[in-house]
C-alpha cells in the first residue's frame, strides 16, 4: 500500500505530457537559418518569444505524412498564442513538396534544407524529428519518431512553456 | 559439429540454388535506353543521365553511348573527384526538352574466390588505399561508426575476416526499430545511433562500405541498374519487364590483398528474405545459399554506373546527390522531381542483344 502509494505520489509529480516528450539534455541550440517556398528567410533568433516548433520532415516518410496533421491541429488550436511552427524539409525538390502541400494543406511555412545541413547541425537522426524550442531560444524537449502533436498532455506542455 | 546438425547443413547445401560462379562465365550483352522528356519547363533547362563505367572491368565491357533529342548543346562529363561519367544536356527556354540515351554494355558474372589468394591479384597504391578509407559526408568513419566497425572485427586479423565479420554483421542487425515509427535518411551514423536499420541498397550497402573503412579495409559503394532477370529464380534479384525505370540498385566492394576488390551486396542478402515469394525465413536454403554467394559474388544481370559518393553535379547550383545512379534534371535553376511525372517524365528500358 504504501509502495503504491509511493508510485501515486511519484506519477503525480510528473508534469503532464513529460512521457510524451523527452527533455531536452543535447546542449545549446544550433543556429536555422532557411528559405521557406516562397523564398522568404526564416531565422530562429527571429522566433524569439514564441515557443517553435521545429519538424524536420520529408514525403517519402510515411510517419512523418502521418503525423503532419496533428502539428496543424496543434498550431491552429494554439493560433493568437506565442506559437509557431517551421516544417523543415530534407532536401526534397520543390515540386514535390508542393504536390504534398495540395494534399495536406499546412498553415505554417516549410523551410528547405537543401543540403541537409540543418539536419545534421540538429542531430536530426531519423524523420520524423521534432524539437520544441522555448521563448528563450533553448530548446526544452525533442521527439524522434512519429507523434499526435494535438494529444491534450502535449498541448499542455508547450503552453506551460509559454508562460515561463 | 555433431551429426544431426551436419545432415542439416549437407541437405541446405546440396539444396542451394545458386551454384558458384569460379568458371569463367559468358560474356552478355545488353542495351539500355533512357528517354527523359521536360514537360513544363520553367526557363532554360538541364538533364543529366548515368553513363556505365568507363574503365573495362574482367565483369563489364563498355561498347559505346549514342544520343538523340533536341538540346541546344550535349557533352559527356565526368565529375572531378570519381570520374562519374554522364551525358549532360542543356536547352533554351523556348524548347520543349527531349534526350534519348542508348548505352551498350556486355557483363559477365563476377566471383573473386575469397578461399584462395592469388599471386596476381592487382595491388592499391597507398594514396588508392588512403582514398577508399577516408569517409564522406554521409558515410563517417569516427565515433560510433568506428567503435561498432572495432567491436565486429575483434577477433579477426585478415582482410577477408574482417569483411565477412562486417558483411555477416549487416545481414543480421538490419532490421527496423520496432519502438519507434520513423525513418532513417541514408547516414550510417544516425542509422547505427538510433539502431533504425531499415533501409534500402543506399543504406545497407553504405553500412557495409563505413563500417569496413572504419576497419581500415578499403570498400566503395558501386552504383547501378538491373537490366535482366537472374538466372538462379530469384525473383527479387532481377526485372521481370523490359522496363528497368525504377531497378537502380546498388552493390559494394572492399579490397583485400591478394585477392583485389571483392563484390559484395548484403543489401541483397535482406531483399532475398523480404521480396521473395512467401517472406522467406534466414535460414531457408534460397536465403543461405544467396547470402554465401552475394559474398564474393555478383550475378551481372546488373549494369554498373560508377562508384561516386557526394556528387556534384557539373553546370549545377543544386545540392550535392549523396549518390548518381538516377536522370537528374533542372529547370528555370530549380532541380526537377524524379519521381514527378507531370514534370520531369523517364523511362529506362533493357533488352539483351546477345545472340
Amino acid at each position: 500500500m504504501i509502495r503504491l502509494a509511493l508510485v501515486l505520489a511519484l506519477l503525480g509529480a510528473l508534469p503532464a505530457g513529460a512521457e510524451a516528450l523527452k527533455p531536452w539534455s543535447g546542449g545549446a541550440t544550433p543556429p536555422l537559418e532557411l528559405d521557406d517556398l516562397k523564398g522568404a528567410r526564416h531565422r530562429l533568433a527571429d522566433y524569439r518569444g514564441k515557443v517553435v516548433l521545429i519538424n524536420f520532415w520529408a514525403t517519402w516518410c510515411v510517419p512523418c505524412r502521418e503525423e503532419m496533421p496533428s502539428i496543424e491541429r496543434l498550431r491552429a488550436s494554439l493560433e493568437n498564442r506565442p506559437f509557431a511552427v517551421l516544417a523543415v524539409n530534407l532536401a526534397e525538390p520543390e515540386s514535390r513538396i508542393a504536390r504534398f502541400l495540395e494534399a495536406v494543406p499546412l498553415g505554417f511555412p516549410i523551410l528547405l534544407d537543401r543540403d541537409a545541413k540543418a539536419a545534421r547541425a540538429w542531430q536530426a537522426k531519423m524523420l520524423p524529428a521534432t524539437y520544441i524550442v522555448g521563448p528563450d531560444g533553448a530548446i526544452r524537449y525533442r521527439h524522434l519518431g512519429e507523434l499526435d502533436w494535438s494529444k491534450p498532455e502535449v498541448r499542455e506542455s508547450i503552453i506551460r512553456l509559454m508562460k515561463r | 559439429m555433431d551429426r544431426r546438425s551436419f545432415l542439416k547443413t549437407g541437405a541446405a547445401a546440396a539444396a542451394l540454388p545458386w551454384p558458384s560462379v569460379f568458371a569463367a562465365p559468358q560474356w552478355r550483352a545488353y542495351e539500355v535506353t533512357t528517354r527523359v522528356e521536360i514537360l513544363k519547363p520553367q526557363g532554360a533547362s538541364r538533364a543529366w543521365l548515368p553513363l556505365p563505367l568507363v574503365e573495362d572491368t574482367p565483369w563489364q565491357r563498355n561498347i559505346g553511348n549514342q544520343w538523340s533529342g533536341n538540346a541546344a548543346h550535349t557533352q559527356v562529363l565526368s565529375d572531378g573527384k570519381y570520374g562519374a561519367a554522364m551525358l549532360y544536356a542543356q536547352w533554351n527556354a523556348d524548347s520543349a526538352p527531349v534526350l534519348e540515351l542508348t548505352s551498350r554494355f556486355a557483363t559477365r558474372d563476377h566471383a573473386v574466390d575469397v578461399a584462395r589468394p592469388r599471386a596476381d591479384a592487382e595491388r592499391l597504391s597507398a594514396a588508392e588505399r588512403a582514398f577508399f578509407t577516408a569517409p564522406t559526408e554521409y558515410i563517417p568513419t569516427d565515433g560510433i561508426v568506428r567503435d561498432t566497425a572495432r567491436e565486429i572485427v575483434r577477433k579477426e586479423r585478415t582482410d577477408i575476416g574482417k569483411a565477412r565479420a562486417i558483411y555477416e554483421w549487416v545481414v543480421e542487425n538490419t532490421f527496423r526499430d520496432p519502438e519507434v515509427r520513423g525513418c532513417g535518411w541514408g547516414d550510417i551514423k544516425s542509422m547505427l545511433e538510433t539502431r533504425n536499420f531499415g533501409g534500402k541498397c543506399g543504406d545497407l550497402n553504405a553500412m557495409f562500405v563505413g563500417l569496413a573503412r572504419s576497419a581500415g579495409i578499403p570498400a566503395r559503394d558501386v552504383y547501378g541498374l538491373r537490366v535482366a532477370r537472374s538466372a538462379h529464380g530469384y525473383a527479387s534479384l532481377g526485372v521481370g519487364s523490359p522496363n528497368v525505370t525504377r531497378a537502380q540498385h546498388c552493390r559494394a566492394e572492399f579490397f583485400a590483398q591478394g585477392y583485389g576488390w571483392v563484390p559484395v551486396d548484403p543489401a541483397d542478402v535482406r531483399k532475398v528474405v523480404l521480396e521473395e515469394p512467401g517472406r522467406l525465413a534466414i535460414h531457408d536454403a534460397k536465403v543461405v545459399a544467396a547470402r554465401k554467394r552475394l559474398f564474393g559474388g555478383w550475378e551481372m544481370n546488373w549494369l554498373a554506373y560508377n562508384m561516386a559518393h557526394d556528387i556534384e553535379l557539373p553546370h549545377s547550383r543544386g545540392p550535392k546527390l549523396p549518390y548518381f545512379m538516377y536522370p537528374n534534371g533542372e529547370s528555370g535553376g530549380q532541380r526537377l522531381d524524379s519521381l514527378d511525372p507531370d514534370s520531369f517524365k523517364y523511362t529506362i528500358t533493357s533488352r539483351e542483344t546477345t545472340a
